[in-house]
């Protein structure tokens, strides 16, 4: 850590706490509910009867949202989309390491417009749930404060992440640009450098960051858990194939 | 009864399920008992809530949050994304938020965060925490009393958030500090003592067997016996209690009876296990549940009966059907060339398909058919060999028994179906008014058949839906001959 200024210092802290508290909280998360043993048999029938039928159940809750979509279409519609778009742009801030070097190539102007796209769909798409949790009277009464706030700031989010697009000019964009690479390079190889001090992206960088640190405490973990739900993963074989947790000591169904 | 009949809220049959306006507490009125002192402390628990209980109760909370998986991952995972807040019958019913599936599950996540998150710890209100009170316990009560545990939510919710597991585990915490409720834990008791939720002691049971007997040589002059306690016969049967004493449920002993003769397959009932059903599921509590299971078990070893068959009760199936392997299992001193244990249901329709027993559906001719699919049959159970089996296997036999048979509305049927409003050990007087309400929306849909179809006869593979519709029909005008069993049919149509 040499010739950092006292920002980059302060960012690349927390950076480094931000990841840090993610992979813990989610390893974490992932351990606890990995062994905590489940005393009976509950999968929600009619369920498949081999594993690889559970399987593919519960792909199509994770990649198809089956369920949401029975229950409640403009829901699952909204949500599809702000899930689908907000992979997407996880994807292509990841890509874009990979695209953004000199010379640029000719479809680079493409790639930057699927990132404004989905951001807008991004941004819609929350609005649609936000208004949805203040006007339907049902949704509004079961609303706490931490279902806003992870609204707001992934609204913030992609406003700031947008805003770096249409509100500055295109020579404080491309200084951006050029200095993202090498400053995210030194994040990961721990020799880091100097961070790009341009307010629209540490304001976009610092939400990011929140979110991060906020995720392992949030409602957002539901991530980890829809993979360990009995009503969804478990196999409808109770008589083939004996299950029993003695370490579930015989506590509740 | 807690109230005179014109007390009684019935809302009025438009054959349409309307969301309600929503309004919060509008049925905290209506609460259950609680539970007696010795019925308390025969199942184990403290006689009644003491001083200190709020510790006690965080103690047992954390004991299930370390041994269940699925509670502990639905007390984080739930986003209040509102799937479910329109798909409960006793929403549907009441309006009381409290009875929105989230609402419910709310109740007990407050407390959650509260001793379990660092959230709840640090910002109290801030992270929506609350600790144990008076007040909050009270609410348990009144709410996890007006559940039936029927998993249409859990359908609904994107991550299969089961309400059942979760007002299981507040039944088990509210009883392990001295608070039960005492429809529940009176039946457990009886039981435990007896050998079924009614009560019957062995010589009164043979009684009413020999009548039924009687009954059914006179209406079709063959010997249709119903064997109890016979050690070595084929066949442990193993019905709902109330198929000994109460209509119509009556009418199905008939028929399993009828059924058994034709096919001339021996077979007993046992006055030691003469209960199917299996209230310590309703209370969550596994010790209980293994320990009615296993009296099953037991006499089906003591017998040296080679299969175990159960009558029509939705929850006593989920109970044998899931638990008995886990529980008390392995069947290997069964005949392992049937499923064990089987549904009746499953068991008739076999023996009519492979040519054992004839149908005459004409005898039911008079009836215009319809089917309910019974909570923990459809969402909880499979019947036969493949996945929906809960679904076709009731309706071939139906089919096979009568002419006129309509299919309920989409939407309220098979893995959708609404709740009858009395499962899940609610089928009780004082809170009437939750079981009017709870069973609104699926009374809406048999309008819907009555008026379109008909429809005359509604046929249950379930006790305590039979109970529930006998009682409900009146209240919305109409006669409860119209209730009855699958087997009921079955009785009418069978060639002897």
């Amino acid at each position: 850590m040499v010739d950092l200024n006292f920002l980059s210092g302060v960012y690349v802290l927390l950076t480094y706490f931000a990841g840090a508290i993610f992979i813990i909280g989610v390893l974490i998360r992932i351990i606890v509910y990995a062994n905590t043993p489940m005393p009976v048999k509950i999968p929600l029938t009619p369920a498949p009867l081999t594993k690889a039928g559970s399987v593919g159940r519960v792909a199509s809750e994770v990649l198809l949202f089956k369920s949401l979509f029975r229950a409640n279409k403009p829901t699952w519609v909204a949500g599809y989309i702000f899930h689908v778009s907000f992979i997407l742009l996880i994807l292509l801030h990841f890509a874009r390491h990979f695209v953004y070097h000199h010379p640029l190539p000719q479809w680079y102007p493409v790639f930057v417009d699927a990132g404004i796209f989905f951001g807008i769909l991004m941004f819609l798409s929350l609005f649609y749930l936000l208004l949805r949790r203040m006007i339907v009277d049902r949704v509004r009464i079961i609303s706490l404060f931490s279902d806003y706030l992870i609204l707001i700031i992934l609204m913030m989010i992609a406003i700031a992440g947008l805003s770096m697009n249409f509100l500055i000019s295109a020579h404080a964009l491309t200084k951006i640009d050029n200095r993202l690479d090498p400053f995210i390079n030194g994040i990961a190889t721990f020799h880091p450098i100097n961070i790009p001090a341009n307010p629209y992206f540490l304001v976009h960088y610092s939400l990011i960051l929140l979110l991060v640190i906020y995720i392992p405490f949030s409602k957002v973990m539901h991530f980890v858990g829809i993979f360990f739900s009995p009503t969804r993963y478990m196999t409808d074989n109770p008589e083939e194939e004996r299950y029993y947790k003695p370490d579930a000591e015989d506590l509740s169904l | 009864m807690a109230k005179t009949k014109t007390a009684y809220k019935v809302p009025v049959l438009t054959g349409e399920i309307k969301v309600p306006k929503v309004v919060p507490g509008a049925s905290a009125y209506e609460k259950m008992y609680h539970g007696e002192n010795d019925d308390m402390t025969a199942l184990g628990f403290p006689a009644s809530l003491e001083d200190g209980w709020e510790t006690k109760a965080v103690g047992i909370f954390k004991q299930l949050l370390t041994h269940n998986k699925a509670l502990k991952d639905y007390m984080d995972i739930c986003v209040r994304c509102g799937a479910c807040t329109d798909k409960c019958q006793f929403f549907l019913g009441t309006g009381d938020s409290n009875n929105m599936p989230v609402g419910r599950a709310e109740l007990m996540r407050k407390v959650y965060r509260y001793y379990f998150t660092p959230a709840g710890g640090l910002f109290k209100s801030l992270a929506d925490a609350e600790p144990f009170s008076e007040r909050m316990i009270k609410k348990w009560f009144t709410y996890y009393y007006q559940c039936s545990e029927c998993r249409r939510c859990s359908y609904y919710c994107p991550y299969g958030i089961d309400t059942a597991v979760i007002t299981m585990a507040a039944r088990d915490i509210m009883d392990g500090i001295g608070l039960g409720q005492k429809y529940s834990t009176q039946i457990i008791n009886k039981v435990f003592k007896i050998g079924n939720n009614l009560g019957i002691p062995p010589a009164a049971l043979r009684n009413t067997l020999d009548d039924l007997e009687e009954e059914m040589k006179d209406a079709t002059g063959k010997d249709v016996k119903i064997p109890m306690d016979e050690e070595g016969a084929e066949v442990l049967l193993v019905p709902p209690s109330a198929d000994f004493f109460a209509m119509p449920h009556m009418e199905s002993l008939a028929g399993y009876a009828k059924v058994f003769y034709k096919a001339g397959i021996s077979w007993t009932v046992s006055s030691y296990a003469s209960e199917a059903a299996n209230f310590g599921m309703f209370i969550g509590n596994y010790k209980n549940t293994k320990e009615i299971n296993k009296r099953v078990w037991d006499e089906a070893r003591r017998l040296k009966v080679k299969r175990v068959i159960v009558g029509e009760c939705g929850h006593a199936w989920r109970a044998l059907y899931n638990y008995s392997n886990t529980m008390n299992g392995p069947f290997d001193f069964l005949d392992n060339k049937y499923r064990q244990p089987a549904h009746i249901c499953d068991f008739t329709l076999g023996l009519i398909k492979d040519g054992v027993i004839k149908m005459d559906p004409s005898a039911n001719d008079d009836k215009i058919v319809t089917y309910h699919d019974s909570c923990n049959v459809a969402r909880a159970s499979r019947i036969g060999e493949m996945p929906g089996g809960q679904f076709t296997v009731p309706r071939e036999l139906i089919k096979a028994c009568a002419n006129h048979f309509f299919e309920l509305r989409d939407g309220a049927n098979r893995a959708q179906t609404y709740c009858c409003g009395g499962g899940g050990g609610i089928l009780t007087d004082e809170v009437m008014n939750v079981r009017i309400a709870g069973s609104m929306p699926k009374m809406q849909v048999i309008k819907e058949v009555m008026d379109n179809n008909g429809v005359n006869f509604l046929a249950l593979i379930c006790a305590i839906c039979k109970t529930q519709f006998t009682k409900m029909y009146p209240l919305y005008g109409f006669d409860a001959e119209m209730v009855g069993g699958v087997h009921q049919l079955v009785s009418s149509a069978i060639v002897l």
